[in-house]
């Protein structure tokens, strides 16, 4: 199902620095909707490790619903957890592309590091942003929460509950929601489309 | 009493810390409720557990303490004496009409409080006069307060004052069905989540609900739902958990070579008890959210938005079945308005006080 192509080497550098996160302000570089052809590798003999991409879902809250809505990105496939990890926040910190989504973290939030456990744990550090999003309702906290925990536990295999941090601590809620331990995905917030508005 | 040798401890990581120096603790007793009470004032955090034997309660700390027993000692037929037990142990000596042990926790300062419940046959202890089957107590709780307003509406109606409302109106409704009825809090004040809970358990409550209204960015978004809590994990996992406290930290692998060190998130026992306590209801709280949702459904003019499971904090300390309800999007125009007006909170709050009565009605 996975296409594979390769990319050149300064296409490498530019798709991982959302990955480094780090608290690089900026917005990451837009990672080509196309890709390019395969016959790209060609022009670049000398690239020892050619880079495969793959395909992932973002869940973005719905613009029209209280469930998760699904888009599909396409990152660099790195088999490092929190590689691939620190990629699908990147991209869901970018918002979403289509007109049935909303962002799902606050506007300016940057990862600030992603840490994945042996134990299936991952903890996702946010900077101070992440909080703004709590504005009163838990409707959109539920959303923006599951977005971060579907978003990672459905893409990345390695990681089954997702504990979020803020400026590097731990908090112990986000609005009415506990954060102090991990959380697993809620899948029926996807699944179910029942509520529409 | 022996005064406590100061003692480092290499018992856990964290313990090790700030074990050098015993944490000093108030104690002191009430004898004047049905149940002789001990409370534990602590000057610091810390984690302790309650072990019964025969003739003792233990209550065992993770670090070094030192008890300061305040004046009196109870000497009544639940509890004979107390006193320390090595650097980490209060050992209660209990009487004859001692029967059993309940605990909770209290936060600023942190205190735990032991209720001994048992018989008092002794003389000079007063006896409750013709003591009668107490009602039984259902504590609501009107969410946010004080400067914690919650959602605002488009006209700036605050979900503080409307929860307030509604659980008052509630709250009558009950009282005529034969139960005690218990605000957390009947005044606009902040209240803490995890006091919230504290005050359900503490009156033994048979039923929590958390009363609450919504709102979202979506302003179409409109309706009411109910919630119970989403644990997270089983019973199995959390004793998984529990049994890595003694373990070192292992630091997690790093994205990015820039890491700057984060705190390794501190998952004490106290935290993972007061988690595991609701899992025991969850199974009675679904029922509770399911009748509340249905009679919401039936009251006119309440959308159905279903029972759902979020993880509520304000829920997981809950030793009863425990809900939360969502009674509609004070952020939508035409919700907003339905709430200013009293005939339709009336009904909200009848719909709950059915849902509530076809409950506790069961055998």
């Amino acid at each position: 199902m996975t296409r594979r192509f390769f990319v050149p080497p300064v296409f490498l550098l530019v798709a991982l620095l959302p990955a480094c996160g780090g608290q690089n302000k900026t917005a990451p570089e837009p990672v080509p909707a196309t890709p390019p052809p395969a016959d790209a590798a060609a022009a670049t003999p000398q690239d020892e490790t050619p880079l495969v991409r793959a395909s992932v879902t973002l869940y973005f809250p719905s613009a029209t619903g209280d469930t998760l809505a699904a888009e599909s990105r396409e990152i660099v496939d790195t088999k490092r957890p929190a590689d691939r990890g620190a990629q699908i926040l990147a991209a869901l910190l970018e918002g979403p592309k289509t007109e049935g989504a909303l962002p799902a973290l606050p506007k300016d939030t940057t990862l600030r590091q992603l840490w994945v456990r042996n134990d299936g744990n991952a903890y996702a550090d946010f900077s101070e942003e992440f909080m703004t999003g709590a504005t009163g309702g838990s409707a959109d906290e539920i959303l923006t929460v599951y977005a971060i925990v579907n978003s990672l536990t459905q893409n990345v295999p390695a990681i089954r509950r997702v504990g979020i941090l803020v400026s590097g601590r731990e908090r112990a809620t986000f609005g009415h929601l506990d954060l102090s331990r991990p959380l697993p995905p809620d899948l029926t917030l996807a699944a179910k489309a029942k509520a529409t508005e | 009493m022996k005064t406590l040798r100061p003692l480092v401890f290499a018992f856990a990581i964290g313990a090790a810390a700030f074990a050098a120096d015993p944490i000093p603790v108030k104690v002191s007793t009430d004898t004047s409720g049905a149940s002789t009470r001990v409370v534990l004032t602590f000057a610091k955090k810390v984690a302790c557990g309650v072990v019964e034997d025969a003739g003792h309660v233990k209550i065992v700390c993770d670090a070094a303490i030192a008890p300061d027993p305040g004046s009196g000692t109870p000497d009544d037929a639940i509890l004979k004496s107390f006193g320390p037990e090595g650097d980490r142990t209060i050992v209660l000596a209990t009487g004859r009409g001692y029967r059993r042990v309940d605990t909770f926790e209290l936060k600023n300062p942190t205190r735990l409080v032991i209720d001994l419940e048992g018989t008092r046959t002794g003389k000079a202890v007063q006896v409750p006069a013709a003591p009668q089957k107490p009602l039984p107590v259902i504590v609501l709780d009107p969410g946010h307060g004080g400067v914690e307003t919650g959602a605002i509406g488009p006209t700036g109606l605050q979900e503080k004052n409307l929860t307030l409302d509604l659980a008052r109106r509630l709250k009558a409704l009950l009282e005529r069905q034969g139960v005690t009825v218990v605000l957390t809090r009947d005044e606009d004040r902040v209240l803490p989540l995890d006091d919230r809970t504290a005050i359900a358990n503490h009156n033994r409550a048979i039923l929590f609900i958390s009363i609450h209204l919504n709102a979202s960015k979506r302003k179409s978004a409109v309706g009411a739902e109910t919630f119970f809590l989403a644990t997270g994990a089983t019973d199995a996992e959390a004793r998984t958990l529990a049994g890595l406290e003694n373990k070192a930290y292992e630091p997690p692998e790093a994205a990015g070579a820039a890491a700057t060190p984060a705190t390794p998130p501190d998952h004490g026992l106290e935290l993972i008890l007061w988690d595991l306590a609701q899992n025991s209801f969850l199974v009675e709280s679904s029922k509770l959210a399911e009748a509340i949702q249905t009679e919401l459904n039936t009251a006119s003019g309440v959308r159905d938005r279903g029972v759902r499971q979020a993880p509520f904090r304000v829920l997981m300390g809950a030793t009863m079945p425990a809900i939360l309800i969502e009674a509609g999007f004070i952020s939508n125009p035409e919700e907003e308005a339905r709430f200013k007006d009293d005939a339709y909170k009336d009904k909200v709050a009848e719909a709950i006080a059915r849902a509530v009565a076809s409950i506790t009605a069961r055998p």
